[in-house]
């Protein structure tokens, strides 16, 4: 008898171990599930944010926070523990494998995918959650977004070219485009938004953005300011689209100078007061903490070009932009003793320092720039004049700027001090101008490659079978 | 459900078919060797072409039932010969002697949760190390302990670091990204190996930022077990003796039977060890025989070359006391006595209650000041007979260690000793000032880094609770002449706690420079892992005059759980404070887990042909909850079989031909799902979609083995000689696939592509010598293994593993059909004409695949000689091969301070344009173990302590005490990463190695 009490036990225990539940859900994060299908508005919210932030993250990049500085000869780095910031710099060419050349692509696509995807679920969502109005909103913001993060990476690359990504297709990859059909992409994605953003007429976004948002002169929840923001940066691209050599596009100057007065609140040239010059859209950060998103600026290991120093002119009060250091820093051949005044990391504020995305100082300078390469140079120093004079610095007349290139000077000058260390204009212009090459630059060191672009990383090579599958198409 | 059915019926039938003839009674007595005849307790004695046995009592004594007729019986013990004997009808007495199995001929093989064959049967080359082999010489953990033992096993060190971090490798690299670690078994139950990231990289900032990184040279968490409570290893070296263990045997399994009581005297072992570490190698600084060698160096390197500065460098040189240092002297210079107490009891009584008590306490130092590992254990091994059919036994041990490992391997904050040396010129001054403070340190390359002071005040203590626990129940629930059937249950836990810290006080010098107005770190990590087992088997054994046949079939439940919380904290002013709620900042994060496995198998072994024939068939049927479906069960079948060939000359003893054919798999670790990346903007949680693309059917690797093989026994079993080949193909691969990041995505979760590893591995054991007193035995053991990438999925292209590496410039795996799976990757040569720079452009130098980081063979030659009461042993590993990235000549190279500054400066000139010179061969031939003992003479011990003393040696060992090498690093054997499939092989400062020096007094009362 006991044996079968023992052959019983046993098939109970079997029969008890069959009815564990062999289902475990994931605990530790939540799966796209959890926003599939339709939205509700916290979930717009979620996912809007989630653009936002990672915007915020490739401006964070090294990549796009620094390498761009450093190659405008503007920014040094200099780490004994990681020489690259020189020599893939400033003494040599970056690797596209790692570091220095391998970044400022991946996040700029992560956020287009983020865009792309809540740009498809936004018809989803019932009107009791989201008004048509606040989701027109809602659409200009993140197409706008889509399209300044095109632009950011355009930036970093110039001839390279970019990836357009498939809009609602994960599973394919883009084709690799040219300049001229990048910015061609960047404009219709911009005029698109521009429509969504009229079309919303006065309603505000549907959930409250960060302070960059509001803080800074001008409340960007609202629909109508967002589409200042979207004309100013659609007259940013038209003035780059304007200066591309290989084909300009016919009118974009003009076309420019009409989007930034609009932009501008339709000022005359010159008529912009310094005290907007702060106005715009920013990138707002935080120290520490579980978000630790710190600004990438704030970096003991970063220090101003002197030849930086040396460019001012006397009296420029920007030159407050430019401290001392405590102790000069040296390596790899380069050595300075100035930095910037963001970048000290001993004073905890430099964290928290906002980076504009776009401000009106830098509309009236890029309205400036558009009316000098259109042949308005009157307009052009007004514009010009409204921003030296405000720094301290005497007028300009044509008398001292009578050619283009004595203009395009001038202007670079402004541009230079008035927007130092805020994002990667000045590698634009320079490049743009064909300033960045031998000959027209002091090198900084002997073996100075005067490099003018981030290459596309070597894993979107490898995943499409090779650099040769990398050359832009223009057609 | 259909097997439990089975299960009844089959019991059902057996329990009405009971017949019992036992007519007459033997008794007898068995003896070891030696010429005092000492008795042997707990021997079995059965007779053979039945399921009749005893087990011989404390005095050597046995009695058994037994038929009328003529009998055989077969006596066994572990250690011993097995020895049959011929009782005639009419005898009933009978002396058995049994002569040491010194090759270890007749070890018990396990096949299965609940069986095993003698190896003299087993059909596949399964490796077994006794206790004795392993604590040979004292070894800092068990993985290292096997190092240079075990034919097909790679076991390496990640570092010179006290405390552990060893990786084996069995058979070659089995998964590109799934689970690398071979699973551990301790008495039944499946035990944790993981390795928890410690949080160095807080301080170190290795891979930057604010939390614990794959760069924190962790330990991984078998190190915790006690080798001195290790009854004997076995190795089941891949799926075709692993595939009981289903979808976590890919990558082998070690068994480890741990030290039970046993019936006889009481036996109390003590042993007590003294001994040191030292410095095994050095990589020596440059030293500047002039102030204006020093002025030129520093206008060269630093940019310093005003005259101002080169007045001032020629000052600073002049007025240093000493003009080279030799700061690893200085540094690695910890002479505390490393010690470890070892106490054994063990005893019980036959047929009543057995038990092992054991109790260790050590201390191992590190090199560097106040780095050390320290481990104390207590364990209880309970057996319990209860009437003649139940068996009881119990497990517990209770392990603590702490680890304080001090700071090595990669760092981005001028942290790592070896970084520092590499940045500081070697007159300046690093040791401490009189008033007992720290000088900032000079060196225009640092921001005053003092690896003398960081010593002083960074602690990382790392303590670990471990609670390993089991318990089991063997019924007999039916046994008759022939047959007999066996339940055994076993339960068993792992639990630990694991608990680091790090302490990094704002005054320190790098932490002031490397953390600015945040200076002041806590970290504290708490890890819990919890393992619990449930097995349950039934064996059914059928003896019959033509054969045997030993069926088992059972489940296998598992439940594996951990949380782990870590926070760091910035800005914490005072140097007391260990309270992360003192930080001006925080950073938390935690990660938990929970896999439920289960599994059914079933198995048949079937012997016949007078026990030469073994043919064996089994299946295991598991699912768990990492797959995706979770409900479904993958199979794993395996087939094998064995044959002792008869008939053979007079000098062959025997002659075994095997062939074994089995499947294991290997579970994914996530992939299941696409995780929402939850991203906060200004406090506000925002989310997007991973970069990393879940697969909704993600599903276990799948690996197929055939192993075939002989071995052969000749000259009196002196000499045996085993030979095994295999072909372990490994299909369904876990990766990653990388994809073009343009999409959004960086990489896709996907089952595809195969890998191949192909190997010969050859043992040979002798006694070359025995006679007097004087005997000689020796091991060799000698793996060669080719592993390949043959095929990835489609629309996979050749990717880097991203397993950790420092780019192509150095040196990174390289995933490519066609190629080793072990392949590096860097530039090799210019595309262009050099440019005058002496610089290649990145973009022109050619990418090829110039090493490999896997040995063309490795071998251990392992020798014991015995002269009376002396012994000597000692046992070298030799591996042929095999390549190492080496950034640390790097970091000196990059600043002109190696000490060989010609060589140094040749090879950065060949690196920049283009040629792979950090890659550097790491072939090496180590002196693993040496040890030399003295039995003390039967009449010293006898008289010794009243004559309770049995036996006492004296003992001199050394681990690790020279290595023969090429590579001009610290130590070929050397991972950055920690333990990882691929991409081990990165050399960047790590913690240098050590000698160990060891005296040991080994009683026995």
């Amino acid at each position: 008898m006991r044996k079968y009490t023992t052959a019983l036990t046993a098939g109970l225990l079997l029969a008890a171990a069959c009815k564990d539940n062999p289902v475990v859900p994931p605990v530790d994060a939540p799966t796209t599930n959890a926003v599939s299908g339709q939205l509700t508005s916290a979930g717009v919210k979620t996912l809007a944010l989630g653009v936002l932030a990672n915007d915020r993250n490739l401006v964070s990049e090294l990549s796009y926070s620094k390498l761009p500085e450093i190659y405008a000869r503007d920014m040094y780095r200099i780490d004994p523990n990681e020489p690259r910031y020189v020599t893939e710099t400033l003494a040599g060419t970056p690797d596209p494998g790692s570091f220095s050349g391998s970044g400022g692509w991946t996040n700029g696509y992560v956020t287009i995918r983020a865009a792309n995807t809540l740009l498809a679920a936004l018809p989803n969502t019932p009107a009791s959650q989201v008004s048509p109005a606040q989701l027109q909103a809602t659409t200009g913001l993140i197409q706008t977004f889509k399209a300044l993060e095109y632009y950011r990476l355009l930036e970093l690359r110039d001839s390279l070219g970019v990836a357009l990504q498939p809009d609602n297709d994960p599973n394919t990859v883009g084709p690799i485009v040219c300049k001229a059909k990048a910015l061609d992409y960047i404009a219709a994605l911009l005029d698109s938004a521009n429509t969504a953003l009229v079309a919303a007429g006065g309603a505000s976004l549907p959930f409250t953005p960060p302070t960059g948002f509001t803080k800074y002169g001008r409340d960007y929840t609202k629909a109508a300011n967002l589409a200042l923001f979207n004309r100013g940066l659609k007259g940013k691209v038209d003035v780059y689209r304007g200066l591309q050599h290989q084909s300009p596009v016919a009118g974009a100057f003009t076309q420019a100078i009409t989007e930034l007065s609009t932009a501008l609140g339709t000022a005359t040239p010159g008529g912009v007061p310094s005290s907007d010059f702060k106005t715009g859209l920013y990138v707002t950060f935080v120290a520490g903490g579980t978000e630790n998103a710190a600004n990438p600026l704030s970096d003991s290991r970063i220090g101003v070009n002197p030849k930086a120093q040396a460019g001012l002119q006397a009296g420029d009060t920007r030159a407050s932009k430019i401290i001392p250091l405590a102790k000069p820093i040296s390596g790899s051949g380069i050595t300075t003793d100035v930095t910037f005044v963001g970048s000290d990391a001993g004073n905890a504020a430099n964290l928290t320092n906002p980076i504009a995305i776009l401000r009106d100082e830098e509309l009236v300078l890029l309205r400036a720039q558009a009316y000098f390469e259109a042949g308005q140079p009157l307009n052009g120093l007004a514009d010009l004049n409204s921003v030296r004079t405000s720094y301290g610095l005497p007028a300009l007349t044509l008398a001292d700027v009578p050619t283009l290139d004595a203009q395009r000077n001038a202007l670079l000058y402004e541009k230079r001090y008035s927007l130092f260390f805020e994002g990667p204009q000045r590698l634009v212009d320079l490049r743009a101008y064909g300033k960045l090459k031998a000959g027209v630059t002091t090198p900084e060191v002997a073996s100075d490659p005067f490099n003018t672009a981030i290459p596309i990383p070597k894993t979107e090579a490898d995943a499409r079978g090779g650099r040769e599958n990398l050359t832009p198409s223009c057609s | 459900m259909k097997i439990r059915t089975v299960i009844l019926g089959v019991l059902a039938v057996l329990a009405a078919s009971a017949a019992q003839a036992q007519q007459r009674r033997i008794a007898g007595r068995v003896t070891g060797e030696g010429g005092a005849a000492e008795p042997l307790a707990g021997a079995s004695i059965t007779i053979v072409g039945t399921t009749i046995g005893a087990y011989t009592g404390v005095d050597g004594r046995f009695s058994v039932m037994a038929p009328s007729g003529p009998v055989t019986l077969r006596a066994r013990r572990i250690g011993y010969t097995a020895k049959t004997v011929e009782v005639p009808a009419g005898q009933n007495e009978v002396e058995i002697a049994l002569v040491k199995d010194v090759l270890q001929l007749e070890a018990q093989v396990i096949t299965g949760t609940a069986t095993a064959v003698s190896s003299q049967n087993a059909a596949n080359a399964v490796s077994v190390v006794s206790g004795e082999q392993l604590t040979r010489v004292a070894a800092p953990t068990i993985d290292n302990a096997l190092q240079g033992k075990v034919a097909g096993a790679i076991v390496s060190q990640n570092s010179g670091a006290p405390g552990g971090g060893t990786q084996i490798q069995l058979r070659g690299v089995s998964t590109i990204l799934g689970n690398y670690s071979p699973l551990y078994v301790v008495d039944g139950v499946i035990v944790n190996n993981n390795s928890i990231n410690n949080g160095l990289n807080v301080i170190s900032g290795a891979a930057r930022g604010n939390y614990s990184s794959s760069q924190d040279q962790s330990v991984n968490r078998i190190a915790d077990l006690n080798p001195n409570d290790i009854e004997s290893i076995q190795i089941l070296k891949g799926p075709s003796a692993s595939s009981i263990y289903g979808s976590k045997g890919t990558n082998g399994v070690i068994i480890i039977t741990t030290k039970q009581g046993r019936a006889g005297r009481t036996n109390v072992d003590f042993t007590q060890r003294v001994g040191r570490s030292t410095l095994a190698n050095k990589l020596g600084t440059r030293c500047f025989k002039s102030a204006q060698e020093y002025a030129d160096w520093a206008a060269d390197v630093v940019g310093a070359d005003s005259p101002a500065e080169i007045a001032d460098n020629i000052a600073a040189y002049n007025a240093a006391p000493v003009k080279c240092h030799d700061y690893e002297s200085e540094f690695y210079s910890n002479d505390q006595l490393s010690y470890e107490t070892i106490a054994s009891v063990r005893g019980g009584t036959q047929g009543g209650t057995t038990y092992f008590v054991s109790g260790l306490a050590k201390q191992d130092n590190g090199l560097a000041p106040s780095d050390y590992y320290k481990k104390q254990s207590l364990r209880v091994n309970v057996g319990q007979t209860i009437g003649s059919r139940l068996h009881l036994n119990a497990n517990s041990e209770l392990l603590h260690t702490i680890t304080q490992r001090g700071v090595s391997g990669n760092d981005n904050n001028g942290i790592s000793p070896g970084n520092i040396f590499s940045a500081t010129p070697s007159f300046m001054e690093l040791r401490r000032n009189a008033d007992g403070t720290f000088p900032e340190n000079p060196s225009p390359l640092l921001a005053g880094s003092n690896p003398f002071q960081n010593a002083d005040i960074i602690k990382t203590p790392e303590s670990v609770f471990r609670l390993l626990g089991s318990a089991s129940g063997t019924l007999n629930a039916y046994s008759t002449e022939r047959q007999t059937v066996d339940l055994t249950l076993t339960g068993g836990l792992d639990s630990y706690a694991d608990n680091a810290k790090i302490v990094s006080p704002a005054y320190g010098y790098t932490e002031a420079s490397a953390q600015g107005a945040l200076a002041g770190t806590l970290f504290n990590s708490d890890a819990n892992f919890v393992n619990a087992n449930l097995n349950g088997s039934v064996v059914h054994r059928l003896v019959m005059p033509a054969f045997t046949a030993q069926t088992s079939a059972g489940f296998r439940q598992e439940r594996r759980q951990y949380t782990i919380t870590q926070i760091t904290g910035r800005g914490v002013i005072f140097p007391t404070v260990t309270s992360v709620s003192q930080a001006a900042q925080t950073f938390p994060n935690q990660n938990q887990d929970l896999v439920k496995d289960f599994a059914y198998y079933a198995q048949e072994e079937f012997f016949t042909l007078q026990d030469r024939l073994l043919l064996t068939a089994g299946v295991n049927a598991e699912r768990s909850s990492n797959n995706g479906d979770q409900k479904k069960f993958y199979t794993y079948p395996k087939f094998s079989a064995s044959y002792r060939v008869p008939m053979l000359p007079s000098f062959v003893n025997e002659l075994k031909a095997r062939l074994a054919y089995g499947m294991a798999g290997n579970q994914p670790t996530g992939g299941r799902n696409t995780f929402l990346t939850t991203l906060l903007y200004e406090g506000v949680t925002g989310a997007r979609s991973s970069t990393i693309k879940g697969a909704e059917n993600i599903r276990p690797e799948k690996a197929t083995e055939l192993e075939g093989g002989f071995d052969l026994t000749v000259w009196n079993s002196r000499v045996r000689f085993s030979a095994t080949m295999y072909r372990k193909q490994i299909d369904d691969l876990l990766l990653q696939a990388a994809i073009a990041p343009s999409t959004g995505f960086t990489s896709q979760y996907i089952n595809g592509g195969q890998i191949v590893n192909r190997g010969t591995e050859l043992e040979l054991d002798a006694t070359p010598y025995e006679r007097g007193s004087f005997t000689w035995v020796s091991n060799t053991t000698f793996s060669q293994e080719r592993g390949k990438v043959t095929s990835l999925p489609e629309g996979v292209n050749p990717f880097n593993p991203g397993v950790g590496s420092f780019g192509t410039s150095y040196g990174n795996a390289w995933i490519e059909p066609g190629q080793s799976t072990t392949v590096i990757q860097s530039y090799d040569g210019c595309s262009i004409p050099l440019p005058a720079s002496g610089r290649c452009p990145t973009a022109s130098k050619i990418i090829a695949l110039v090493g490999d980081a896997n040995p063309d063979y490795v071998m251990g030659f392992n020798n014991s000689f015995t002269f009376g009461h002396a012994h000597l042993t000692g046992l070298v590993e030799w591996r042929k091969g095999g390549d190492v990235v080496n950034l640390t000549n790097n970091y000196f190279d990059g600043y002109n301070l190696a000490a060989d500054t010609l060589t140094s400066q040749k090879r950065i000139a060949d690196w920049r344009t283009g040629l792979p010179v950090y890659v550097e061969n790491a072939g090496f031939v180590k002196l693993r173990e040496i040890t030399l003992g003295y039995d003390l003479p039967a009449s010293l011990t006898q008289t010794l302590l009243r004559g309770t003393l049995q036996n006492a040696r004296l003992e001199l060992s050394g681990r690790n005490l020279h290595t023969w090498t090429k590579y001009s690093g610290y130590d070929p054997e050397v991972s950055n990463f920690s333990n990882q499939p691929l991409g081990r092989m990165q050399d960047v400062t790590p913690y240098p190695p050590s000698r160990q020096f060891l005296v040991s007094i080994i009683t026995s009362f």
